[in-house]
């Protein structure tokens, strides 16, 4: 699979491959902020293409990447293929009872689960590595990053209990 | 006042009923000029605010295509960039040429024709690869390219038709010092110019807009015309941060671009005296001549007259630059004719553009030529 990228002058940038089964793919960002996406089987030759806008193509490619979506909680899988496979997830919660009103310190996230709370999403502000003393609110979104593992448990242990 | 007034009401209008359709605007833009100017009973008169407006939207249009001029970019791809742009600009400048000149225009006149009758309209083509989803196509790339090909082409035309009176060799010499003096200051300023476009008050708009008019104003000291400074500055400018360039510059080329189309509409006379046996045959000249450098092209570069047919539907249209170069030699028949066929063009182009596909399969089932089966890429 060779990734071919290329600069259209006046049109944006394009990003081309073939499959090994002998499909192509073609992904183009438009000056215009849309981005297409054509599909050619082989041995055909009309592509066909659908038009997204940046969410939706960043949607797709989430789930491309294997990561769960659901309808209002999202997390992303980054594979480095470079270390070993190493595949992080990053997942967005919606803080539960369970968790309101206690720190980061008593819920003990990192030691019971190995996922750590990078940011918290509070009345449309966002806290950035959120401190051991960070006191979880009603309506706040935490984002947990981890291993695949580390964030079920996450989700089992301390959104539950 | 009231007529600038008008005419932006209008072409607000226009704007949201061809973008709903998805149909190209600048025919439209002209087609009301025309009727409420002159033609239909003067509702809208050019004055010294339009005036303004109009040069403005010309020098942006110039200073844009500046930007999207990159010279490297245009050597690495050296090969298919020649082939093409060779093939369409012989055909097109001799058919238009000669065309204009057996039909009673002057030496000077047949040059301008055959010019404008040689442009194809970028706006257009880029737009309607990409509306009608034909980025992957092979043809794209090759259209793409002729683009680029054609807008260095217009840049030497407006050279020779600018110089005037003045000897070639010392305008050209006194163009390229411009560009000299341009470039080392964009080189050697390019610091000061990112952080100036990285910041985000109202200083990177006003900084491109003055930079582009006070280049534009320095033409009256240098004897180099205003369109040539702003497409030096438009080059030099490139080799910085180009896209944060056209992203500052982009709201007053399309705001002044518009007026300026509109009050093109409001200099054309087709009431006084036009002769429409030589505008109808310029305009399906127009379209049938790009259909032979088309297919020329698709039969040297891709090995196809069907590619060839692709080419052709996408690069019909005629538009901003052919009225740019009508506007700055101004005549008034010279510049109806130009209209005319701006306007034919680009209608028939949009539709060209966007039925190409049934066009090709139409051919394609009739004949079951063997090259069809070749996949595009």
């Amino acid at each position: 699979m060779a990734l071919r990228s290329l600069n259209l002058p006046g049109v944006g940038t394009k990003y081309e491959f073939e499959t090994d089964k002998g499909d192509t793919v073609a992904i183009f960002f438009t000056k215009t902020g849309s981005i297409q996406m054509y599909t050619l089987q082989k041995n055909c030759n009309t592509p066909s293409a659908a038009e997204m806008s940046p969410v939706e193509a960043r949607r797709l490619g989430n789930i491309l990447t294997g990561a769960i979506i659901e309808a209002d909680q999202e997390s992303v899988e980054i594979a480095f293929s470079a270390l070993a496979d190493l595949r992080i997830t990053i997942h967005t919660f919606f803080v539960t009872a369970a968790v309101v009103g206690k720190t980061i310190e008593d819920l003990q996230i990192r030691a019971r689960t190995g996922a750590t709370v990078i940011a918290v999403c509070r009345h449309d502000r966002n806290i950035i590595n959120p401190p051991p003393t960070f006191v979880f609110e009603k309506g706040d979104a935490a984002l947990v990053i981890g291993e695949s593992d580390h964030i079920k448990k996450f989700e089992r242990e301390i959104m539950v209990n | 006042m009231e007529s600038l007034v008008l005419a932006l009401f209008v072409c607000l209008v226009l704007a949201l009923i061809t973008k709903y359709l998805s149909i190209p605007a600048i025919p439209f833009y002209i087609l009301a000029g025309v009727l409420l100017g002159k033609a239909g009973g003067g509702m809208l008169t050019t004055n010294e605010i339009s005036h303004f407006f109009s040069e403005m939207g010309l020098i942006f249009l110039l200073f844009f295509m500046g930007l999207g001029l990159k010279p490297e970019r245009i050597a690495s791809n050296r090969a298919a960039v020649l082939t093409s742009g060779i093939i369409d600009l012989n055909v097109n400048m001799i058919i238009g040429f000669a065309a204009a000149y057996l039909l009673g225009f002057s030496l000077t006149e047949s040059l301008i024709i055959a010019s404008a009758f040689y442009i194809s309209s970028t706006a257009m083509a880029l737009t309607s690869l990409i509306e009608n989803r034909k980025l992957m196509l092979r043809e794209s790339d090759t259209v793409i390219w002729l683009m680029v090909f054609e807008d260095l082409v217009l840049i030497i035309i407006l050279a020779i038709i600018s110089a005037g009176n003045q000897n070639l060799v010392f305008f050209l010499i006194k163009i390229l010092a411009v560009l000299g003096v341009l470039y080392a200051l964009a080189h050697y300023g390019k610091e000061f110019l990112i952080s100036i476009l990285d910041r985000d008050d109202e200083l990177p708009i006003l900084f491109t807009f003055a930079a582009v008019l006070i280049t534009a104003s320095f033409s009256l000291y240098l004897g180099v015309p205003e369109t040539m400074m702003v497409i030096a500055l438009g080059v030099a400018f490139a080799t910085t941060d180009p896209d944060a360039f056209e992203q500052h510059a982009r709201p007053f080329k399309d705001v002044f671009l518009v007026v300026f189309f509109v009050f093109f509409g409001v200099t054309v006379d087709f009431s006084g005296g036009a002769n429409w046996f030589v505008i109808g045959a310029i305009s399906i000249l127009a379209v049938a001549s790009k259909l032979i450098s088309g297919l020329l092209t698709g039969i040297f570069i891709h090995g196809s007259a069907l590619s060839g047919l692709e080419i052709w539907a996408n690069t019909i249209a005629r538009g901003e630059f052919s009225i740019a170069l009508a506007v700055i030699y101004g005549s008034p028949v010279v510049g109806t004719t130009i209209a005319a066929m701006v306007i034919m063009t680009s209608i028939v182009g949009s539709f060209t553009a966007k039925y190409s596909g049934l066009l090709r399969r139409g051919i394609v089932s009739r004949s079951r030529h063997k090259a069809l089966m070749r996949r595009p890429h």
